[in-house]
């Protein structure tokens, strides 16, 4: 069954389709909010909140939108309501507190993922997780939805209701922090 | 501006865009131009390559899965509130339905009531005597229960279902 049907079977009431799309979307939406709150217990409740929401909202849905942009539209506005609430001083502060040298996105991700890919590579991904998760709200979400979403610049700016030159240069704002971050924490 | 300068402001403004294009996010003409210029010059390559390295390294993080339960419990969650917005809808549709067939038939009783206690034409002067006064009196006192009936009756329901 293809993601429009599942769409229109839900719009009419059918709750297998809910169960079908949960399934599709799970890991990418529930990665997306990861790298958002940066807390898996954060990221899990928010996944559920996201999926209420679309219960509640998908009849407002408009099928011709593109339902990827939609979903996770939803779920960052959660995400940053939550983050609002939560962290009240500022939603782009920084994974302060390191234990050992790894921040603490590093091991949230490094416990919830097996040592199935050779050393080098685990700890490349790892460096590169730690390095994103201390980047700004702003620019992680940009660079998720890029690289690991895979989205057009186009969708991105329907997921964060920017216009799309703004999408652009967040974009290459996030690499170049990315690329300073790694290069100031890496030097080799 | 002389020629020298023209190739560095242009180098300048095409090394400005080599992430985007290790991004796949520039226009094909504008990443045409970009890479007929690092083709050219070793030092807008090596960067390029940098920046491909990043973009790879970045498209093949590692996803981190959601646990079992918590997708289950998102699934029953969402099912019981999908379930609940589907009654909502659908006893909101039966309300329409009867306000609008209730208020037919009270607009309707008027003229009946008035041809019954006053004759066949006198219904169309309303005035205000008694009678009149308490039948009106009688359709807002029915209407003003039915409608707290309606709202105690939403509550109950909110509360059991609170505590399901």
């Amino acid at each position: 069954m293809g993601l429009e049907s599942e769409v229109a079977q839900l719009r009419r009431g059918d709750l297998d389709a809910l169960s079908a799309l949960i399934a599709r979307y799970q890991n990418r939406l529930y990665r997306y909010l990861l790298r958002l709150v940066r807390e898996t217990a954060d990221a899990e409740d928010l996944f559920q909140q996201t999926w209420v929401r679309v219960a509640e909202r998908i009849r407002q849905y408009n099928p011709e939108r593109n339902f990827d942009a939609w979903l996770f539209s939803v779920a960052r506005n959660l995400a940053i309501d939550h983050l609002r609430r939560v962290r009240a001083d500022s939603l782009d502060e920084p994974v302060s507190s390191e234990v050992d040298g790894e921040t603490k996105v590093a091991r949230l991700v490094s416990r919830e993922r097996p040592a199935v890919e050779g050393m080098l590579e685990r700890e490349r991904s790892e460096q590169l997780e730690a390095a994103m998760g201390e980047l700004p709200l702003s620019y992680r979400e940009v660079l998720t939805l890029r690289f690991e979403e895979e989205m057009k610049l186009e969708e991105i700016a329907q997921v964060l209701e920017i216009p799309l030159s703004t999408v652009k240069t967040r974009l290459r704002r996030s690499l170049d922090r990315m690329r300073h971050t790694i290069q100031a924490r890496y030097p080799n | 501006m002389d020629g020298k300068q023209r190739i560095v402001k242009e180098h300048d403004k095409l090394r400005d865009q080599l992430s985007l294009a290790a991004a796949g996010a520039l226009q094909p003409d504008e990443e045409q131009r970009v890479l007929l210029h690092a083709a050219s010059c070793a030092e807008c390559a090596a960067e390029l390559g940098e920046w491909r390295a990043l973009a790879g390294g970045l498209r093949r993080l590692p996803t981190p899965q959601p646990r079992g339960e918590v997708v289950e419990r998102a699934m029953a969650r969402a099912a019981m509130r999908f379930a609940e917005e589907t009654e909502y809808r659908s006893n909101r549709r039966v309300m329409v339905f009867l306000v609008a067939f209730a208020w037919i038939l009270t607009l309707a009783s008027w003229p009946v009531f008035r041809i019954v206690s006053g004759g066949v034409l006198d219904w169309l002067d309303p005035r205000f005597n008694q009678t009149w006064v308490s039948f009106a009196a009688l359709t807002c006192f029915i209407w003003a229960t039915g409608g707290v009936a309606a709202t105690l009756l939403a509550r109950q329901r909110q509360s059991e279902r609170r505590t399901a």
